[in-house]
């Protein structure tokens, strides 16, 4: 798109001596711009597709503003020949200047450079976009702390592509970087990364491998690979053929997002439909072996309290989720109506205080059914249909407050004397979804086969579902590659017969329709444990506080019963706690007590998922593209400048090396050109373990050099024997040699001379070194990693060397003071004993 | 027993420049041949190796080593057991050069004015006489210097140093080139009068001729067996040839760096512990001048720290004195200055950065 200065421009009077050599090899010429357009293009293409985890278009200048301004000052330094760390470290200082100049203007110094006052609003913006991570479902508004952190990183993914593409001379690596940067939106958005997007990056992608097919990049030693047409033609063919394979084989191919890859759908460019799954954020929640997203509450209920946030009652499509009825929501300034009359004898009114703390979603975990709700800040609504209940500008992130609820008591008789038709239930709740699997519709009737009332049928469903055939697993719906929602994972399910939550009340929930009892899935925490501390509440004393995290998040059925409204049960086994109504007295059932449930946990790996404040905010997401989308995109920006970081830090003595030799072979000053050389085969030699002693001439080196490290002389090595013996020569010609005296003929070697000298030498010496040496000398080089232990150990032996010196002068004190001075004496002596004697030469 | 003259023709008054004595103390500061050009200079020194080498098989080394302390115009010892071919070394190269070489076989009876020569008393012209001694020739041997007094010996000091002869307060300059090749054995030491160090110190060089390997022994056997090798010897280079290939060895350029290194290796044995007495601020001009000669040699006109370290051993080794737990301990001159040499840095750095050492050395001198 942008190639259109990528001829090399500089061959006509550069490359007189030797026409045939690109003149991309001496200088700079159009290479670094090139390159830097290629990275933009690949960069802002892959930003591109950030568009929908961020909304609308706005946020997009100041990112292209911040890759255009690191693009160009790579290419500036670039084309002015600086070292290659020097061009890193000068796009990390364009990068901050320019987010300096874009979010912190007015703290900063003329502009561009921050001061003091830049590091508490650089800390307000972090934690701004870290609140907005944690707060908001994509796509979010964006504000200037989420921009300046995507600002940040896409540049940062300039420089690190950079750096793999030019002086690591690594440019199909490259692409790593811009696929941390495609992963967040595949990951994020619903749409996954769009084709747009990713027909840019890949174009981008495909410019820079281009790029550095047509110029042999600075300090790479590479023989005169001239480009070749033929050589372009074909990788833009398979660049092409790649490009549209990708996007058509996923619609070619079917299952490649099912069963074990459910994820493999976020890969598809055509962006179907299918929205990251609540249900597996919801298990990759549980299984965080941390407890975050901590919820405090203090309740006078006497037995433990599910805090329910969402309702899923939808079980159509392949993948369920929570339905917001944004049309039909209430806002919520008094009493919340459940909407049905409870002919329960008695009620219990229960006052539950609740600290979300860290948890951050737009759903109220609150005990159902709420009836009133004080102390929350911000626009609340809820619905009437599920009592969910959901901010309209607001989350629940350090919100306190007070809810009172009234809780029939229920029992086992009245249950079961609850056998009236339903009636006043919308049919949402009742609808039995289509193509339900034949195991699901089998066993549910199997299982109430001799119930009569819906109670009996519930119970049965719950006593199957809670019998020794179901194990609880958080593992193997992942094993088996079940671990999603959704009708077929259910008749997978009902098959392995081991799951977590999600499954059983899914399993219940969908069975119950099928016999007639209107159900949906609630989604929130399990009772969790008692912290032993007591809370306070107005009028009511000093409650137990309770707390519950990451671990308790929980799904469990709500069935509705005429008269009764709807009652929870608890199908899973080995979680939450099964209610009175709900326990058969033939068949006690093992009641957990409280904080039980971790033990019941099955260790997991630690699964680096997303903070479970966010996850379980993730759950009540808005349709199919509910996403766990703030949660992901933290660790993913951490993880991307983490591997930036790494990839430098590990590439660094490589940089260096290739920095120091390419700018011995391309001195300033030609006169140093042989110098220079030497130092380089001194270098190489170091790297291929054999460092020149000090004591030792060029000429003893490099007999040694050639001798240990080169092959005989006279077979492939004898370029690299000629080279040696010629940099050697010339090198004592230019230290021990008369100055400007003629016999220098070296004064005029041409840089071309030593450079394909040195490359001579470098084959020559990888082709006779051993695998882990070559490695080692290309990616540690001791000449290097020496150069800097020399530098850590400066302190230390300067300090040794003054105690040395300081113990013999005390020791040559005591010693040497009776008698006439030794050492200093002597020498003197011989001093002028010579003078006197050599005086007349 | 009497100075022995191969060649006695040439004691004669026409070399001997009285009138010009006084002012030329320096011949390095005198007028100069003019110097060889590379090419017939390295023609010259081949021919002379290769002569040489014909005689004594075997012995390249000591052979260069004796054509570099000649073009460096210094002295030489060589030290070693009878038999080995050192008298045979000084005399051929000595015939390879069209010059004027005297022999003296040194004995304790001989006497200073044997050596340099004696003023007598013409009853003819009723003048006295200079009568030049054995030490007017080109090359000088001196056969087994030890067993002369130490009078005679040191009547050489000023022959070798000075490059002239002051008998009777007049001075006599010596032709140039001049060399003495002094041969020593060091195992028959009784009754002989060891060189004092002051004396080693006139001789730029000592070599240790070493016994011939098997193959250049056996072959020495064969071609030595009816005739002299000597006989076959004649002179491959002119005397004015020799001085002008001494010119060219005085032109060598030599860099601040190898000076530095020059100056260190000297300081170096100065400072070592193992060494009793280390090298004298002469022996560093010495032995920069062999170094200069080497490199000639070698075909450059500049000095490199090698031809330093390549010199270093038979210049420096018989003027250094081992500390006696040293010598206790096995080592050796040689041994001590090969230590010294393989720890002392190279000057590899860029241009003008003299070390402190090199740069304080130097003040010395």
């Amino acid at each position: 798109m942008t190639m259109a200065p990528a001829r090399p421009t500089g061959a006509g009077h550069e490359a007189q001596p030797r026409p045939q050599m690109p003149a991309g090899r001496m200088r700079a010429g159009a290479y670094p711009w090139a390159m830097a357009a290629s990275i933009t293009v690949a960069v802002c293409g892959a930003a591109l597709s950030l568009n929908g985890v961020l909304r609308g278009w706005n946020w997009y200048w100041p990112v292209m503003t911040t890759v255009l301004v690191v693009a160009f000052t790579l290419a500036v330094l670039r084309s002015v020949r600086a070292q290659p760390l020097l061009v890193t470290a000068g796009g990390f200082l364009a990068l901050g200047a320019v987010l300096t100049l874009t979010f912190f203007r007015s703290s900063s110094f003329l502009w561009f450079v921050p001061t003091g006052a830049t590091v508490p609003e650089l800390d307000r913006l972090i934690r701004r976009a870290s609140e907005t991570v944690l707060a908001e479902t994509a796509p979010v508004a964006p504000n200037a702390g989420i921009v300046m952190v995507v600002c940040a990183v896409l540049g940062l993914a300039v420089i690190l592509v950079d750096a793999l593409s030019v002086p690591l001379g690594m440019p199909a690596a490259s692409g790593t970087g811009l696929l941390a940067l495609l992963v967040v939106p595949a990951m994020i958005k619903p749409q996954s990364v769009g084709v747009w997007s990713f027909v840019a990056t890949v174009a981008g992608y495909l410019l820079i491998l281009a790029c550095s097919q047509w110029f042999a990049p600075g300090g790479r030693l590479q023989g005169a690979s001239a480009r070749s047409p033929g050589l372009l033609r074909s990788a833009m063919l398979t660049g092409a053929v790649a490009l549209v394979a990708t996007l058509l084989l996923p619609l070619a191919i079917p299952g490649f997002d099912r069963g074990t890859f459910p994820q493999g759908s976020r890969l598809n460019p055509w962006g179907a439909s299918t929205g990251l799954n609540p249900m597996i954020t919801l298990g990759s929640s549980l299984r965080t072996p941390d407890g975050s997203g901590r919820i405090t509450y203090a309740t006078n209920s006497p037995n433990p309290l599910y805090l329910r946030s969402v309702t899923v009652d939808n079980f159509d499509g392949d993948s369920w989720g929570p339905d917001d009825r944004t049309a039909s929501r209430v806002p919520l300034d008094g009493r919340i109506d459940p909407g049905y009359a409870v002919l329960a004898d008695e009620q219990v009114r229960l006052v539950t205080a609740i600290d979300a703390g860290a948890f951050t979603s737009p759903y109220l975990p609150v005990p159902y059914p709420p009836e009133t709700i004080r102390g929350l800040g911000g626009q609340w609504t809820w619905d009437p249909a599920t009592l969910s209940i959901k901010g309209t500008d607001t989350t629940t992130r350090r919100q306190e407050y007070l809810v009172t609820s009234a809780v029939p008591k229920l029992s086992a008789v009245l249950l079961a004397q609850s056998s009236a038709p339903v009636r006043g239930i919308p049919d949402i709740f009742t609808r039995i979804p289509g193509n339900v699997p034949d195991i699901v519709k089998n066993t549910a009737r199997t299982v109430t086969g001799a119930a009569g009332t819906p109670y009996q049928k519930a119970m049965a469903i719950q006593k199957y579902l809670r019998s020794s055939e179901f194990t609880y697993s958080l593992q193997s719906p992942v094993q088996g590659g079940y671990d999603g929602n959704g009708l077929s994972v259910l008749a997978d399910f009902l098959q392995q017969k081991s799951g977590y939550c999600i499954h059983y009340a899914s399993a219940m929930a969908v069975m119950a329709r099928l016999e007639g009892i209107p159900s949906r899935i609630a989604v929130g925490y399990a009772p969790g444990r008692l912290t032993g501390a007591t809370v306070t509440v107005s009028g009511q004393g000093a409650l137990p506080e309770y707390e519950a995290d990451a671990r308790d998040a929980h799904a469990w059925p709500e069935l509705y019963f005429q008269g009764l409204g709807w009652v929870p049960f608890e199908p899973t086994p080995s979680r939450g706690v099964v209610p009175d109504y709900a326990t058969e007295a033939s068949a006690p059932s093992v009641p957990d007590s409280l904080g039980n449930n971790d033990g019941l946990i099955p260790d997991t790996a630690p699964v680096p998922a997303a903070s479970p404040s966010a996850t379980t905010q993730a759950v009540p997401g808005s349709g199919g593209s509910s996403t766990g989308e703030g949660a992901q995109l933290t660790p993913w920006l951490l993880g991307a400048s983490a591997v930036l970081g790494l990839v430098l830090l590990a590439a660094a003595p490589h940089l260096v090396r290739l920095g120091t030799r390419s700018r011995r072979l391309r001195p300033k000053d030609q006169g140093l050109a042989v110098p220079l050389a030497w130092n380089e085969i001194r270098d190489l030699g170091t790297d291929y373990g054999l460092p020149a002693a000090d004591s030792e001439t060029p000429r003893a080196y490099s007999a040694r050099f050639r001798a240990e490290l080169l092959g005989e002389p006279g077979g492939m090595d004898q370029d690299a024997h000629h080279a040696v013996s010629s940099f050697t020569s010339a090198f004592e010609q230019y230290r021990y040699g008369r100055p400007g005296g003629a016999g220098a003929p070296d004064t005029g070697t041409p840089a071309e001379d030593i450079a394909a000298g040195v490359a001579a030498v470098e084959a020559s010496l990888r082709a006779n070194a051993t695998l882990p040496r070559r490695l080692a000398a290309a990616w540690l080089p001791p000449s290097v990693t020496r150069r800097l232990g020399l530098l850590l150990r400066m302190p230390f032996s300067a300090a040794g060397r003054a105690i040395r010196k300081a113990v013999h002068a005390v020791a040559s004190f005591r010693l040497v003071k009776p008698v006439q001075p030794t050492t200093g004496g002597r020498s003197g002596a011989g001093a002028a004993d010579g003078g006197s004697r050599t005086g007349r030469g | 027993m009497e100075p022995h003259r191969r060649t006695a023709n040439n004691a004669g008054a026409p070399n001997l420049n009285l009138a010009g004595v006084a002012d030329s103390v320096s011949h390095l500061n005198g007028h100069r041949p003019a110097a060889m050009d590379s090419g017939s200079f390295h023609a010259a020194a081949q021919r002379i190796l290769t002569t040489v080498n014909t005689v004594i098989d075997g012995k390249s080394d000591a052979a260069k080593l004796a054509l570099t302390v000649l073009l460096a115009q210094g002295h030489l010892l060589v030290e070693d057991v009878p038999g080995v071919g050192k008298t045979l070394l000084a005399k051929t190269l000595a015939r390879t050069i069209d010059c004027t070489v005297n022999r003296i076989q040194f004995t304790p009876d001989l006497l200073p004015s044997d050596v340099t020569g004696v003023s007598i008393y013409n009853q003819a012209s009723r003048l006295f006489e200079f009568r030049p001694g054995a030490v007017f020739a080109n090359i000088v041997i001196g056969d087994e210097i030890n067993r002369a007094s130490a009078k005679t010996q040191s009547a050489l000091l000023e022959c070798m140093e000075e490059h002239q002869v002051t008998v009777d307060g007049t001075s006599y300059k010596l032709d140039e080139p001049f060399m003495v090749v002094a041969t020593q054995n060091p195992i028959e030491m009784e009754g002989t009068y060891p060189l004092p160090e002051a004396q080693r110190d006139r001789f730029m060089a000592r070599i240790s001729m070493g016994y011939p390997d098997k193959a250049a022994e056996i072959e020495m056997l064969e071609t030595h067996q009816a005739v002299s090798p000597l006989a076959n010897v004649s002179p491959v280079v002119t005397a004015a040839d020799v001085a002008a290939m001494t010119a060219t060895v005085q032109q060598v350029y030599v860099s601040e760096a190898v000076k530095e290194y020059t100056v260190s290796v000297g300081r170096a044995t100065r400072e070592s512990p193992l060494l009793r007495l280390g090298a004298s601020p002469r022996s560093m001009l010495q032995l920069l001048r062999a170094a200069k000669a080497t490199a000639a040699l070698d075909g450059r006109d500049f000095v490199l720290p090698d031809d330093v370290r390549d010199v270093a051993e038979s210049v420096l080794a018989h003027r250094i004195i081992l500390d006696r737990k040293a010598a206790g301990a096995g080592e050796s001159p040689n041994s001590v200055l090969r230590g010294i040499l393989s720890r002392l840095p190279v000057p590899q750095a860029q241009n003008g950065q003299p070390n402190r050492a090199a740069a304080a050395g130097s003040r010395n001198r």
